[in-house]
């Protein structure tokens, strides 16, 4: 009995153990370290890492924690990757200063990290060899492109003059947040380089991008809450709604959306023949209060970032990098969705709830 | 044949481990070897001295709900008076102690002398400890000092110094510790007598009281330890966080064979229990499987092991009225 026991754990051993030989030609191996799961927005970046792993043939692993404050869960996750020695691991760390050992272990091992999404800030100099994230300043200046692509505003701008100038608001969150300065630094540049074919502009609002011009007949006023709280927001909003001349509006972002909305009773004073029916107002993120105005056309649309894009390029870039390539940052672009395309499947998958 | 029998069950644990072990080392990537079995043990730090501590407690027929929160509250109250007041780490490591012992006295006194259900008492601590921490770091995140920053001796003593996995012998200590506290003094001995029968203790002369708000201090001491040993792997602590991480540190017991109605346990079976925990983790993930997929399988082992301490008590049970009979 006892023999016949040691015979098939034999056979069992001998037959698990055949598995990784009969494997041939081992493909890459790499390790995706998400912030996590649960979201849309991390759902379309696991979709997209997926697809690149299919397309370039490797063995993908991807982990992400089941929520954003699950620091030791993601280190331990990276503990195990680095020890299964990935030819490359992409990491999108929760916090760099829990992450640094590894950093450095993987700097020291030679396995090459590409950061993504918010990639790995203030990592050491070398461990990181490139990172796939959304420019902020490219995403935001394609609003101020799609605004000037309506005909009725440039026809505004065409006829406007010193004194009924045109006024272009700009609502940001803050002017400290890296992603927000640069989504407001894009618009406004994009907007100023449009407008000038046709007219002065002068910006006004906030320092940080002041650039004013007396008597110019197009005016940019970039507005910052006194606080991110919803309803510092709405009053921002509300000083711009008043503002004499008023024409567009771009919120930087989810937070400001909400806020700009929330002055307009939900959206509904943006209807056409309502109190701001003629505004052209355009968006950033998703979000379902957002999501319903620009599917109600009082939006005229909203920029997404790309995550599927995000996670595919992310891939790219490592399996370059595991190759001994040379690899440099990316910008993983951005979409632009109105009414027309929002329930596109392409489209749908990026703009979350 | 009674003896054969009992260490048949003694050894299935350790068996099960080593089982185990073999099979994600033959299924696993990289899993057989010095590395990876210096990664089973480095995940199995913390929660090891929060099994440790816990288990004395079970032992006397008690639970404490408030390990995981008192852990990451000693931790984060610690870590800011080294971050935010300036403390110099070696005082901020005793202030985690103290307030880890003060936390055990806490749940001690209440279980003790207010006669409060265990169950209830460290519910409720749970809870103060997730605010107090909160309150104090006023809900800042904090940090331990990592890497190639000034305390950098703080991860190569508590955690791993070059190569060399210093918390291991750290965890090794605390197992030694435990073993002697639980096996060889009258502390321990009064442990296991409150836990089989706790007026026949008190009626043959133990201060049941005393012993038992003792034995909540132990385990409140052992539960600061392991948040030492946390923000030395893990490096940040947030505010509010911790609750979940208690039945990390009650399973490994639970697996190592103590039982839950008191009287019986040991420090080596939680060890196991421990090392049983990291390897299905460490193994799980070595062959694909995401980190979800260790809590799901650690659950039916957590199930499997009270059974098998039902079906054990119930032979006991039988044989003793055999005897009787």
């Amino acid at each position: 009995m006892k023999r016949k026991l040691a015979m098939a754990a034999l056979a069992l051993v001998s037959v698990l153990g055949a598995i990784p030989v009969m494997a041939a030609e081992d493909p890459l191996y790499i390790s995706v370290i998400s912030k996590g799961e649960q979201h849309a927005f991390w759902q379309a970046v696991r979709t997209g890492c997926e697809a690149a792993a299919e397309d370039y043939g490797v063995d993908m692993f991807y982990y992400g924690p089941p929520s954003e404050s699950d620091i030791a869960l993601q280190v331990e996750a990276l503990n195990t990757e680095i020890q299964k020695a990935p030819d490359a691991i992409a990491l999108a760390a929760l916090s760099t200063e829990s992450v640094m050992a590894q950093i450095q272990e993987c700097l020291d091992g030679g396995i090459p990290i590409i950061g993504f999404d918010s990639g790995v800030p203030n990592a050491p100099e070398g461990a990181i060899y490139a990172t796939a994230s959304t420019d902020n300043q490219n995403a935001a200046a394609l609003a101020a492109e799609k605004m000037m692509e309506e005909e009725s505003f440039v026809e505004l701008v065409k006829n406007a003059a010193a004194d009924a100038p045109v006024v272009i608001g700009v609502l940001s969150q803050d002017a400290t947040g890296e992603s927000n300065v640069n989504r407001t630094t894009g618009f406004v540049n994009k907007m100023v380089e449009l407008v000038s074919e046709y007219q002065e502009v002068s910006v006004t609002g906030h320092e940080l991008w002041l650039a004013e011009k007396e008597g110019a007949p197009v005016v940019i006023n970039v507005e910052i809450p006194a606080t991110p709280e919803v309803t510092d927001i709405t009053n921002a909003a509300n000083a711009l709604l008043n503002t004499k001349g008023i024409s567009a509006i771009f919120c930087s972002n989810e937070g400001t959306v909400s806020g700009l909305l929330a002055a307009t009773s939900s959206g509904a004073d943006l209807e056409d023949g309502a109190a701001y029916g003629d505004l052209v107002v355009a968006g950033f993120d998703a979000g379902a209060p957002q999501k319903n105005a620009v599917r109600n056309g009082w939006f005229i649309g909203s920029v997404t970032q790309d995550p599927y894009r995000i996670g595919y390029l992310s891939i790219e870039l490592a399996v370059k990098a595991a190759n001994g390539e040379e690899v440099e940052d990316v910008d993983t672009g951005a979409q632009w969705y109105t009414a027309e395309n929002i329930d596109d499947p392409d489209i749908a998958m990026l703009v979350y709830d | 044949m009674k003896t054969k029998k009992l260490n048949m069950q003694k050894i299935l644990a350790p068996a099960a481990l080593v089982i185990l072990y073999v099979f994600f080392s033959i299924t696993g990537r990289n899993f057989f070897g010095m590395d990876g079995l210096r990664q089973i043990l480095q995940s199995c730090y913390y929660i090891g001295y929060m099994a440790f501590g816990v288990t004395f407690v079970i032992i006397t027929g008690g639970i404490d709900l408030s390990l995981g929160s008192l852990m990451l509250c000693s931790a984060l109250v610690g870590c800011c008076a080294y971050s935010a007041w300036g403390w110099p780490l070696w005082l901020a490591l005793i202030l985690i102690l103290v307030i880890g012992g003060l936390f055990g006295l806490f749940n001690g006194f209440m279980v003790a002398k207010l006669k409060l259900p265990p169950f209830i008492a460290t519910l409720g601590t749970q809870m103060i400890t997730l605010g107090f921490g909160s309150i104090i770091s006023k809900v800042r995140t904090m940090y331990f000092p990592s890497v190639g920053s000034v305390d950098e001796w703080f991860r190569s003593v508590f955690y791993i110094h070059g190569q060399f996995p210093t918390g291991v012998l750290w965890l090794l200590g605390a197992f030694a510790v435990g073993w002697f506290l639980l096996n060889k003094t009258r502390f321990g001995r009064y442990v296991f007598a409150i836990g089989s029968n706790e007026e026949a203790a008190r009626l043959s002369g133990v201060k049941v009281d005393r012993y038992k708000i003792a034995v909540y201090v132990v385990c409140g001491l052992f539960v600061a330890m392991a948040g030492i040993f946390y923000g030395a792997a893990y490096t940040t602590v947030l505010p509010g966080k911790g609750n979940g991480e208690e039945v990390n540190g009650i399973a490994a017991v639970v697996i190592g064979g103590t039982s839950m109605a008191g009287g019986s346990g040991s420090i080596f079976g939680t060890l196991i229990g421990v090392l049983i925990m990291a390897t299905l983790k460490k193994g799980l993930a070595s062959v694909g499987l995401q980190a979800h997929w260790q809590t799901f399988f650690t659950g039916f082992v957590v199930i499997g092991a009270v059974l098998l301490d039902i079906v054990r008590n119930n032979a006991a049970l039988k044989s003793a009225k055999k005897q009787v009979q």
